[in-house]
């Protein structure tokens, strides 16, 4: 039924009316309601979300714990159902793109296989494609090489840095090509001086590979560093209370953080918190 | 004196006291017995004498020292432990997937196990016995009794203990259900896997002297008892005692060296 929903949207969003074909997802009166483990009322998670995001956007979501940003991210991700509403990724479901294998996740958590060198961690998405052999060594190599971790193939994840572990992760879910990039917290368990650099690399390589980002942080200069766009999120209910702009010019650099123009949006950012 | 009292405590140290105590009250014993002498043997010899009889020419029954005796029945016992403890590792694994992949199966089977487990090896043996009626099926039938129990519950635990986002990162990749397993669930769970069949080795050549003591017909066990009822020398009960000993504990160490083989990784404290 969900799927026969999206279609209806899909055959709307073609109609003259609306210039909308850049729009990567597009969800609508999103609810997410979780059981009350002592059988009271549902808790809403998420209420009313409605949001675009366009093709090649890097969007964050940022709020405090209970927000329901983790929520949201998941429910596109197609690993928490909806409980009313619609969420259409290139007029498809968040199933059909899952199936397509066109996400790539990267967790709080590294989650790298610790039984695998680095080299088989980021080979292993291609290795569930059944891609041959040849390609995916040089794509390894390839995806290596973008996040500076080459010479690093043959060791296994606990000889790694939590950074280096971090930059596996993110090599491992671009090795597929994905349309979609999802972060949920990526960095927040990483040194400052590690996230700094980490955020002038993912800048890059979301420059070079033109990927869709949608990444989950609750650290507000993080979010106003990296984004086109910041989607703040309030708690009890998870809801959105803003949506800001970041037009600082790009590359941005250590420099950027100094600006008026990057501090007056860490600001904007923070006023637009609800009930905190 | 910080330093001389740490290498005294040190590793190497303790287990040296700890066989010198060993030592100390096994001699002390066997002076008290020696004195009470009701046997023609001294039940409990002086350790010297233990180690001078698995170098002694002397033949102990007809044509075999008491070495030969104790080597010869050696094989046979450790032959059928192994194949037990094969069976048993393989049956314990089925066991493992089908209770992973099925809950009610872990329900249903479960309760069993337990119960298996509970029987006292010594009652169980004899039942064993009786049921096969040859003492070879019995060794090994006892053997892989001992032996999947660990090995199913503890490759259990390993596919239980793998991490959420494991599972969520697989499904985000709609990787397919024997890709699970075979890239993920088997592989996470090897060092819970081994730590059953550490636990299980020993057991399984236990088990397996054990039943020799039901029936003659050779085997390491058989040996054992019939030295003790004074069929042959003292000696060869202590020889069998010290050989299985190690044998046990070599096997401990097998495991830990295929295990070392096939999962080059260090093990991550996690």
């Amino acid at each position: 039924m969900a799927a026969a929903t999206s279609i209806t949207k899909e055959y709307q969003k073609f109609t003259p009316m609306e210039n909308e074909t850049d729009t990567e997802i597009k969800i609508e009166d999103l609810w997410v309601k979780f059981p009350d483990k002592n059988g009271g009322e549902p808790v809403t998670a998420l209420q009313n979300i409605n949001m675009d995001i366009k093709q090649g956007e890097f969007v964050s979501l940022v709020g405090p714990s209970g927000c329901g940003k983790t929520t949201l991210l998941r429910t596109i991700a197609d690993l928490q159902p909806p409980s009313t509403g619609n969420i259409s990724v290139r007029g498809k479901t968040p199933r059909e793109i899952r199936l397509q294998k066109k996400y790539g996740i990267v967790f709080q958590n590294p989650v790298l296989y610790e039984w695998r060198t680095v080299r088989r961690n980021v080979c292993m998405p291609m290795e569930l494609m059944g891609l041959p052999k040849k390609y995916r060594t040089a794509r390894v190599t390839e995806m290596l090489e973008m996040v500076g971790l080459y010479n690093f193939g043959k060791l296994y994840p606990h000889e790694l840095s939590g950074g280096m572990q971090q930059r596996v992760g993110i090599a491992r879910a671009l090795a597929i090509k994905p349309e979609i990039l999802l972060m949920d917290e990526p960095f927040s368990a990483l040194d400052e001086f590690t996230k700094e650099k980490l955020h002038e690399d993912l800048q890059t390589i979301w420059s070079k590979t033109n990927k869709t980002i949608l990444f989950v942080t609750h650290n507000i200069q993080e979010a106003v560093f990296l984004s086109d766009r910041v989607i703040v999120m309030s708690p009890h209910p998870g809801r959105i209370s803003a949506i800001v702009d970041i037009d600082l010019p790009r590359p941005r650099t250590l420099a950027t953080r100094d600006t008026t123009e990057f501090n007056a949006l860490v600001s904007k950012v923070r006023n637009s918190f609800e009930g905190v | 004196m910080g330093k001389i009292k740490k290498a005294l405590l040190s590793k190497q140290m303790v287990i040296a006291y700890w066989v010198l105590g060993l030592v100390v009250i096994w001699e002390i014993l066997a002076v008290i017995i020696e004195h009470t002498k009701r046997t023609p043997e001294n039940v409990l010899p002086h350790l010297h004498q233990i180690a001078q009889s698995i170098f002694s020419k002397d033949l102990v029954n007809m044509d075999q020292t008491a070495l030969q005796i104790v080597l010869s029945n050696t094989g046979i016992t450790l032959q059928r432990a192994g194949i037990g403890f094969l069976i048993g590792i393989a049956v314990g694994y089925l066991l493992a997937l089908i209770m992973n992949m099925f809950s009610w199966a872990e329900k249903v089977v479960f309760p069993y196990l337990m119960i298996i487990q509970m029987i006292p090896i010594l009652g169980m043996a004899p039942i064993v016995l009786a049921m096969t009626k040859d003492i070879n099926k019995s060794r090994i039938v006892i053997a892989a009794l001992l032996t999947f129990y660990p090995v199913a519950t503890n490759t259990l635990a390993g596919f239980k203990s793998v991490m959420k986002e494991k599972h969520e990162l697989m499904y985000s990749m709609a990787a397919k259900k024997s890709d699970v397993y075979k890239k993920l669930l088997i592989p996470a769970s090897m060092p819970y896997f081994f730590t059953g069949l550490k636990i299980s080795a020993p057991m399984a050549i236990t088990a397996s002297i054990l039943v020799d003591t039901l029936q003659g017909g050779g085997g390491l066990g058989c040996m054992l008892s019939q030295s003790l009822k004074h069929a042959m020398t003292i000696y060869v009960f202590w020889q069998i005692v010290f050989l299985s000993a190690i044998i046990g504990i070599a096997s401990y160490y097998l495991m830990s060296v295929i295990e070392k083989l096939i999962s080059p990784y260090k093990k991550v404290g996690r």
